[in-house]
């Protein structure tokens, strides 16, 4: 699977790209099959993608999370139909609040805190990204803010179940050669290589 | 047990993290948001408005149903049911009503006692795209 004719540096900067590509189709995959799951309570997702994003923060960094979480969310609309609608304001304003939570915690407490730690925020931050865009935009009933407290509930469990989900993949995937050359940030000393 | 190996996964700070949120979960529940003091009992029965009455002033008053009267009284900014023709007399169990969007209701006499605040009627309930 390695090239031992082609320069290193360039190979994993073709892999990064690669596999962020991968990364960002299967969290369009799975943010599309929870769109379309019917459920009795339509707000509330697990945001399995979210998997994905914490996956690509731990292997490559905070600026692979950032093109994960914004072109997940941009092709998942794009393919749902509902680019630039009221629900994509949420999508984004959550996405984009998460993905700033995350990463900023990443950078702030980098070796103390696992994927759950930073998927927990990741979750906080979604689900108060699109409450707040929800009450300044499109309800301006002060009365949304009494369903806050179920969406936290709901999302520190969520937060959790894809923390866990998370650290299994990246567990799974540090195993493969493919990703020999680095090893997961945070945990250890990294040999990541940036571009 | 498939539990204790997923909290094995999470490291002190996450767990740290994990019951600071937790707590912020409860206090939020446990925090009475944006209850606004109500201004008005509206009070339907039969899913008709047949009486509006403000807050502010002690009233008694009487609304009937398929049932008998139900007798209601406004005192001190806030309406509860004195008396109601009900076999269970749930509704004068409910206590008082006092904030925007607290509700008193006598299902078997089909009667709902809504309390709604400053605001409301100006805003839309109802957004659909």
């Amino acid at each position: 699977m390695t090239s031992s004719a082609v320069d290193p540096v360039q190979l994993e900067q073709v892999r990064q790209r690669v596999f962020l590509a991968l990364f960002i189709a299967l969290a369009v995959a799975l943010h599309a099959v929870e769109y379309l799951l019917p459920s009795p309570l339509p707000w509330f997702r697990f945001g399995l993608s979210n998997i994905l994003t914490l996956t690509a923060l731990f292997l490559y960094g905070p600026r692979a999370a950032w093109t994960v979480t914004l072109s997940r969310i941009l092709i998942g609309s794009l393919l749902l139909g509902t680019l630039f609608s009221p629900g994509f304001l949420l999508s984004l304003s959550g996405g984009v609040l998460a993905t700033l939570l995350m990463t900023s915690a990443f950078s702030l407490f980098r070796p103390h805190i696992g994927p759950v730690g930073v998927s927990v925020l990741g979750a906080l931050g979604h689900v108060s990204g699109q409450l707040l865009i929800a009450w300044l935009l499109i309800v301006r009933h002060p009365s949304i803010w009494l369903m806050l407290p179920f969406f936290l509930l709901f999302s520190l469990i969520s937060g959790i179940i894809n923390g866990v989900a998370a650290d299994m993949l990246l567990e799974f995937l540090l195993k493969h050669p493919a990703f020999a050359r680095l090893k997961k940030i945070g945990r250890e000393q990294t040999q990541k290589i940036d571009h | 047990m498939a539990l204790g190996s997923a909290l094995r996964r999470l490291t002190l700070f996450d767990r740290y993290l994990v019951v600071i949120f937790a707590l912020l979960v409860v206090v939020s529940f446990l925090f009475p948001f944006s209850k606004q003091p109500g201004a008005r009992v509206v009070v339907d029965a039969d899913h008709r408005t047949v009486y509006t009455a403000p807050l502010n002033e002690n009233r008694t008053f009487e609304v009937s149903g398929p049932l008998g009267d139900t007798r209601l009284t406004i005192e001190n900014g806030a309406v509860r049911v004195l008396s109601s023709p009900c076999p269970q007399k749930i509704c004068i169990g409910m206590g008082e009503a006092h904030q925007a969007g607290d509700l008193l209701a006598c299902v078997p006499n089909r009667i709902v006692i809504r309390v709604e605040g400053q605001a409301e009627g100006e805003s839309y309930d109802l957004l659909s795209r």
